[in-house]
């Protein structure tokens, strides 16, 4: 089938995409030619050359060191907000099937209420008025993230519980411990796979618009989305200039968004998913 | 991602299933009022819910008006009687209902800042934001639906793929990045649209146009990609069910069983995006409205918020989530009303 | 309904396209100007913050005198004064039939009742200025007479400021309300406001100078991001914006756009708080006298466009003094020796850096970089924006170590220097602290009139007393850089403002 196969040699491209930012974000600081921070007064604003490879900015630092050490900045926020949303969406979207009717209810309606709030202008409230840094900012997404991973986790169980096997396992007395144990988890780990690659990706888009628009930024050190937003102020002097950062942002959040439809479509094959 | 995200008032959770009988008017209305009352139910927890997290978050920041009045200088004495002057020492509940009450009435109190009634803030820059919103919803809406139909209606040709692709790497795209592109061509390059300012419909209805065009696109295009790609799954998959190779049989013209029966059919989860791109929306305005230097409740809550203008930012926040439920419960009917037979749901 | 649905949205569309093919907005009948600045932090002179004020205060006021482009004094609202011989009395005689906006007299006691205002009113930043105002009299309905504890004679220059915006006294009655609506006399009067975002204004035709005022309506609104400057104001969404970055004048004058270079009074500085460790350490003060490259700042920040200076004015101005330029060269190891004499290795000094997000020139991170080559460590702390988050933050709660600020000048030479080293000086950021010697050159200058052959040096010793005694390092002097549309004649650029009298708009 045609699409199949498209389908199969996207993923690989994104697969291979996604590695490479992460090991970008794990060694970007030694892999970087030169220091990121380093002003030099003498070469501002200047194009590729063999010196710099991408050029230096309006301080004359280098572009590619700055976009190098920024990886790891850009992407290990993410990371953290994914990981928060995790902690804090899984096992209750999990428990919440096996709670009291009433509880189970009000949770429902927190998520909700979580999902509500709108999201970039209620992070930045929540970054800016817990303290102006990466973390709390990356924090806040995370919380708004949560219900997410709560849904999908919930599903999962759900359709789990319900299910003849687990009726049977039941009847013959296996405990119920075991069985989220045994069953639960290996159900709802695919789904949930597929929601971390998913919310990396929009993660990343958001730390992006978040550091372009100053939050969170700590000067000197670079950020992509803060890299991108200095770029179109000298724009005149280097109308290339955005297009090194542009890409790396739009190319890392589309191969994760990739990774988590082909992650889908696997998950998908056994059983009709109607979504 | 759209997918793993779900209308906030979903009915999936809602243990009443309305359905609309085909006979009788009795029958519909009540059904209609059970539906009106179900999701009053789901929504009055959720709006207490979530304006009692934007609550807690201005309580938990420990803000207050007091160093904008008395500046470093101040001594703990000074500092206490401007908090208890604003009500700060009350306990959070009776701060909280106090703060309800307030809203119930209308008064949103006054900025920390420049003493100005938040509700008037709000007011002035609301239009702003809402313009922006309604245009970009519109568009993605339009362009979205003719993209999915037409991908879902020519499977597997180039135009399927080419709208495909661009689906994939359009959410991959920030809406800032967009914003700036389509500066950088239409206004620098082209000189066609203008990159800042707003002029008030009231004003000028075409120069509006004009304002909002370019913001307005770059907040459509992630509802574009997400929504030509639902539609084009939902379509395909309705396309391929029963009732329409049976409608074929019967002589049915294709635009008929497209229109009348497919769409009706495959638009509930379509019209699910929608709604949950709303909240999306309304947050992603503080990045056009930054871009753009218009005077919107989204780069005003920005601001504010960075400020520590704590009445501001929470009556902004309130209502947008008046506005989110609002637009869910217009959805969740629309669904309903568009689904009378089939209440079947992912 | 579908296919309804379907129709009204190619409908929609089909009215899209050609309006987005629509010209500019036609506005040949009405003379209107869109200016990118900055809101005012209050539209009531008496509780403005900052210098910069005067720009958007002087838009609704009118002031009693007015400064030419030799910064001398011209008659305004006042059409004459004079000093008694002893210097401690200064007589205005108004201009018969002057009106405010709303309708109220502006006479000798309205004049009066503003510089009383001033005072006395708690939350009033012109204390400082009138301090030395004993009493005022209203002897005619238009001659008021200022009673002096002491001779001054810069008082005519300052009352072209804020000092004297004369407000409507009625008004005045609420000031919460005055300081978002202005009711003055000036060429504007204000129609609309929505704070933190635009105001717009209508030729008063009751101005004193109406006749030189050709704009009919004038719309203030905040500066658009460095990025998309030149892209407003290519696409007609604002026509003149006050000071863009000095990088992009080039790609300004290639798009067509008329950028006016003029002198301005405004200066960068690194402000230095000696009330906050270690700044209250003298070693470590002196050592951040040797720590900045100014060359290097006006390089990265401004392109060669602004010029060195060591003081808080241009070379050019005639109170600059040559002397100070070479009493404290760049040098790091000397910065560092002094810091290790006062116990700190390169490494251990942490400072926090206040940045202004305003400020169009990006001074903090070179400040860092520069610190780092002296072993400080320097974190940048960017103060949230808004049109008065940094006065309050900087000037009254006088909370960061170091800030990367400017001064705007102000219309007298005293009156700057009060306002950078003064003991209430906003912008001297170790306030209340200003040494005795420096008070009394102040003094002094303020007591010589200013066709005094003394006047030139006392002035001199004054600035020299002021810059040595501060720890604030002032780093260079930027012109005006005004970027505005062709359309836009005879801009009217004084060093100490931007003003509207004489501007046409084609």
């Amino acid at each position: 089938m045609k699409t199949g196969f498209l389908r199969g040699r996207s993923a690989s491209v994104a697969l291979a995409i996604v590695i490479a930012v992460a090991i970008l974000a794990a060694f970007g600081r030694w892999l970087a030619p030169q220091d990121p921070i380093a002003q030099n007064p003498y070469a501002m604003l200047q194009g590729p050359s063999a010196a710099h490879w991408l050029g230096t900015d309006a301080f004359g630092r280098d572009v590619l060191s700055r976009l190098l050490a920024g990886a790891s900045s850009s992407v290990l926020a993410s990371v953290f907000s994914v990981v928060i949303g995790l902690v804090f969406g899984v096992v209750p979207g999990m428990v919440s099937v096996f709670l009291d009717r009433r509880i189970e209810w009000l949770s429902l309606r927190f998520i909700d209420a979580l999902m509500t709030l709108p999201f970039l202008v209620f992070a930045i409230a929540m970054t800016a008025m817990l303290g102006n840094g990466l973390i709390q900012a990356m924090f806040a997404v995370g919380i708004l993230i949560t219900p997410a991973f709560y849904r999908v986790s919930r599903a999962a169980t759900l359709s789990v519980v319900n299910s003849d096997y687990i009726e049977a396992a039941r009847l013959m007395g296996a405990s119920t411990t075991s069985l989220i144990r045994r069953h639960v988890v290996r159900k709802v780990l695919p789904p949930v796979a597929v929601a971390i690659a998913s919310m990396m990706g929009a993660c990343l888009s958001i730390v992006a618009s978040l550091t372009f628009l100053g939050i969170g930024v700590m000067p000197p050190n670079p950020t992509w989305g803060g890299v991108l937003a200095t770029d179109l102020t000298t724009l005149y002097e280097r109308p290339l200039g955005p297009l090194a950062p542009g890409l790396l942002i739009v190319a890392t959040v589309w191969a994760l968004n990739a990774l988590a439809d082909a992650l889908r479509d696997a998950d998908a094959c056994p059983q009709k998913v109607r979504k | 991602m759209s997918t793993v995200f779900e209308n906030p008032i979903g009915a999936a959770d809602n243990p009443v299933q309305p359905g609309i009988a085909r006979s009788g008017h009795v029958l519909r209305i009540t059904a209609a009022l059970r539906f009106l009352w179900a999701t009053l139910l789901v929504a009055v927890p959720i709006f207490l819910g979530a304006t009692l997290i934007t609550f807690l978050l201005g309580h938990a920041s420990g803000l207050d008006p007091a160093a904008g009045i008395a500046g470093d200088a101040a001594s703990p004495e000074v500092v206490a009687r401007i908090r208890a002057q604003f009500g700060l020492d009350r306990p959070v509940i009776v701060q909280y209902i106090a703060w309800m009450a307030g809203i119930a009435r209308g008064d949103f109190g006054t900025s920390w800042f420049n003493g100005v009634p938040v509700l008037l803030l709000i007011t002035q820059r609301l239009p702003v934001s809402l313009s922006i919103a309604g245009a970009a919803l519109l568009i993605g809406a339009t362009v979205g639906t003719l993209l999915g139909i037409a991908a879902a209606v020519w499977r597997g040709r180039l135009i399927d793929r080419a709208v495909t692709g661009f689906a994939s790497v359009a959410s991959a795209l920030p809406p800032f990045v967009v914003a700036i592109v389509l500066i950088l061509v239409l206004s620098l390059w082209l000189n066609l649209l203008p990159s800042a300012g707003y002029i008030p419909f009231s004003d000028d209805p075409a120069g509006w146009l004009r304002v909002i065009a370019i913001p307005a696109m770059a907040l459509s295009v992630e509802v574009i990609a997400d929504l030509a790609r639902q539609l084009r799954t939902g379509l395909v998959a309705a396309l391929s069910e029963n009732y329409v190779t049976g409608a074929i049989v019967r002589g049915l013209s294709p635009r008929r069983i497209l229109f009348v029966h497919v769409l009706r059919n495959g638009a509930g989860p379509a019209l699910s995006i929608l709604s949950v791109r709303i909240p999306m929306l309304i947050g992603a305005s503080v990045v056009t409205e930054t871009i753009f230097t218009m005077p919107g409740i989204g780069k005003m809550a920005a601001d504010s918020a960075l400020r520590g203008d704590v009445p501001v930012v929470e009556g902004t926040l309130v209502v947008s989530i008046v506005i989110v439920l609002l637009c869910s419960i217009l959805v969740n009917a629309l669904i309903a009303v568009l689904q009378p037979a089939s209440r079947r749901r992912g | 309904m579908s296919r309804r649905w379907a129709k009204w949205r190619l409908i929609l569309l089909a009215t899209l396209l050609p309006v987005a093919g629509c010209g500019a907005s036609s506005d040949a009948y009405l003379a209107r100007v869109r200016w990118a600045f900055f809101m005012p932090t209050s539209w009531d002179p008496v509780t403005s913050r900052t210098g910069a004020d005067i720009n958007t205060i002087s838009l609704a006021y009118a002031s009693l005198t007015r400064l030419d482009k030799h910064g001398e004094p011209q008659p305004a609202l006042a059409k004459s004064w004079h000093y008694a011989d002893d210097g401690r009395t200064l007589t205005f005689d108004l201009r018969p039939g002057l009106t405010f906006t709303d309708g109220t007299r502006l006479d000798a006691a309205a004049v009066k009742a503003f510089f009383e205002r001033g005072k006395e009113q708690k939350d009033s930043f012109l204390k400082a200025e009138l301090m030395g105002v004993e009493r005022i009299t209203a002897d005619t309905p238009t001659r008021v007479t200022l009673h002096l504890s002491e001779p001054d004679y810069q008082l005519p220059y300052v009352m072209a400021g804020r000092v004297g915006a004369i407000a409507s006294p009625s008004a005045a009655r609420d000031t919460a309300k005055l300081a978002l609506w202005p009711v003055g006399a000036g060429p504007f009067r204000m129609v609309e406001f929505v704070p933190e975002s635009h105001a717009y204004l209508e030729k008063n035709p009751g101005y004193w100078d109406a006749a030189n005022i050709h704009i009919d309506r004038l719309e203030l609104t905040n500066s658009p991001d460095a990025a998309t400057v030149v892209a407003a104001l290519l696409s007609g969404s604002i026509d003149i914006v006050a000071r863009i970055p000095a990088r992009k004048v080039e790609e300004a004058r290639a798009r067509g756009l008329n950028v006016v270079i003029a002198p301005s009074l405004s200066a960068t500085d690194v402000s230095i708080n000696r009330n906050k460790p270690p700044f209250d350490n003298p070693k470590v003060v002196e050592a951040f006298r040797y720590a900045f490259d100014r060359q290097e700042f006006v390089n990265i920040a401004t392109a060669g466009v602004a010029s060195v200076t060591h003081q808080p004015f241009p070379s050019r101005y005639f109170a600059f003094q040559p002397q100070l330029e070479t009493r404290w060269k760049h040098d790091p190891a000397r910065a560092r020796a002094l810091l290790r004499e006062a116990g700190y290795r390169p490494g251990q000094l942490s400072v926090e850096i206040a940045a202004n997000p305003l400020l169009v020139d990006a001074g903090a991170e070179i400040a860092q970089a520069q610190l780092a080559r002296i072993g400080v460590n320097a974190t940048i702390r960017v103060v949230p924006p808004g049109s008065s988050s940094w006065q309050s933050e900087v000037y009254i709660a006088k909370k960061p170590q170091i800030a990367i600020d400017g001064t705007i000048g102000r219309e007298s030479p005293v009156q700057n220097l009060l306002s950078v080293y003064g003991p209430s000086g906003i912008m001297n950021l170790s306030g209340p602290y200003a040494s005795p010697a420096f008070l009394k050159a102040v003094d002094r200058v303020r007591r010589t009139p200013t066709d005094d052959p003394n006047y030139q040096a006392r002035l001199g010793e004054a600035v020299a007393e002021g810059v040595a005694q501060s720890p604030t390092n002032y780093l260079y002097s930027t012109p005006w850089i005004v970027a505005a549309r062709p359309r836009l004649k005879s801009l009217n650029i004084l060093p100490s403002q931007i003003r509207w009298e004489g501007v046409r708009v084609e």
